[in-house]
């Protein structure tokens, strides 16, 4: 129901009750395991730890049928995020011995090449797979993550661009272009990025609120006021329950406040500054009573400033 | 959700009756060539009573209905996926010390 992915509130409690759960020897390892991959979450250690565990038992891995392989390419990955190489070897030898001319496996391989550190060994064997499938999403990706892993952030921008304008409806490539744009501090172009995820998901209120962040960062009054529109749509799809807009809303009224100090100030609604304020207060009272005192002290200075 | 099936078809069942019941009067106006003001009485309050039985029976058999709020917990999203496309291993994690236990039995 939510485009691409995510984690709904209910779904990321679900989660975090399951690890819980499956840490402390309760079961549902295969629950988790199936729910981690349909998030689409990176939890490596549990996934490994679990996933090791559902593979040495010999019973169990039997009950599984079909889906065993899936779980091995789950282990394998995650083996890798550990720096846990024997595993992923050994899961990728079990994986190609039942799939020997699979192009997914070869991709494990060339990730396994990725978690080694042996950068020129992958582009090869990248290059020799994209020879036999060029149109292949996953294996331009692992070329630009393998630029980015090198440090070469201009070069992986630029195979993203390359591969964007062929795969224009990817919205996993438009966000990490953004995130990489803002790690370079090019915000128009982390903006452009982030309004083509807007389009595409209107009612993802993640997007809205990294979106009015860029701008917010790029400052200027037309920026701010931008940004503030944003925030407010957020805590309109969010119900007001997300935090980061409501400290946006609070910082872009203040910020406009200052920046309009000098002119006669139009009749903006205070309204939006004092509800986000108060429901602020009203979220750490409830959530984090310590850190009250903090909050109302910085919401006064903006007030007066 | 037996019971619920049940009462659908009952309430079907009554609307059914009440148009074969109105097209019957109405035929019988033909033969006596008066006019059809509208439906007997009767039709009407079965039809009303069928209508109720229906509504509560397509209201009850689903099981469960999903939420349209986009603010509710089912439908707000609170994180977005870890973009695990774009995976690079050669973060901090490496120099954590891992588990030599962790092995695929073979």
């Amino acid at each position: 129901m939510v485009g691409s992915g995510g984690a709904s509130a209910s779904e990321a409690a679900q989660l975090a009750r399951l690890e819980e759960q499956a840490a402390h020897g309760g079961g549902g390892a295969w629950e988790y395991l199936c729910l981690v991959r349909r998030l689409k979450a990176r939890r490596p250690e549990p996934v490994l730890r679990l996933g090791l565990s559902l593979l040495n038992d010999s019973k169990a891995r039997s009950k599984l049928g079909s889906e065993e392989w899936t779980l091995y390419e789950q282990v394998a990955i995650a083996a890798m995020d550990c720096q846990n190489i024997d595993v992923a070897k050994d899961c990728i030898g079990k994986l190609k011995k039942k799939f020997p001319e699979s192009l997914r496996v070869g991709r494990l391989e060339g990730m396994l090449l990725e978690a080694k550190g042996a950068w020129a060994e992958a582009e090869r064997a990248y290059a020799v797979l994209l020879e036999n499938n060029p149109n292949d999403q996953l294996l331009h990706k692992r070329k630009i993550a393998m630029a980015k892993a090198q440090g070469n952030t201009t070069l992986a921008v630029d195979y993203l661009n390359k591969y964007l304008e062929i795969f224009m409806a990817d919205h996993d490539a438009w966000r990490e272009l953004a995130e990489i744009y803002v790690s370079l501090l090019m915000y128009k172009q982390a903006a452009f990025c982030y309004e083509e995820l807007i389009l595409a998901q209107p009612m993802v209120a993640l997007y809205q609120i990294s979106y009015a962040d860029v701008l917010y960062t790029m400052g200027g009054m037309e920026n701010i006021q931008t940004a503030k529109k944003y925030y407010s749509s957020a805590l309109k799809l969010t119900g007001g329950k997300n935090t980061r807009a409501l400290y946006g809303a609070c910082l872009c009224s203040g910020a406009i406040n200052q920046l309009s100090k000098g002119r006669n100030k139009e009749e903006e609604s205070s309204e939006l500054q004092a509800l986000a304020a108060e429901v602020l207060t009203k979220e750490y009272k409830r959530q984090a009573p310590a850190k009250v005192p903090i909050v109302t002290e910085m919401l006064k200075t903006m007030k007066l400033s | 959700m037996g019971l619920g099936f049940v009462v659908g078809i009952i309430g079907g069942f009554l609307i059914a009756h009440a148009a074969f019941s109105t097209i019957q009067y109405r035929g019988e106006l033909k033969i006596m060539e008066e006019q059809f003001t509208g439906p007997p009485f009767n039709a009407v309050i079965e039809l009303l009573v069928g209508l109720g039985l229906c509504l509560w029976a397509g209201l009850a058999v689903p099981t469960k209905f999903l939420s349209i709020l986009p603010h509710s917990d089912e439908n707000r999203v609170v994180s977005l996926p870890a973009n695990l496309d774009f995976m690079v291993f050669n973060h901090r994690g490496k120099v954590l010390p891992s588990n030599p236990d962790l092995k695929l039995k073979i």
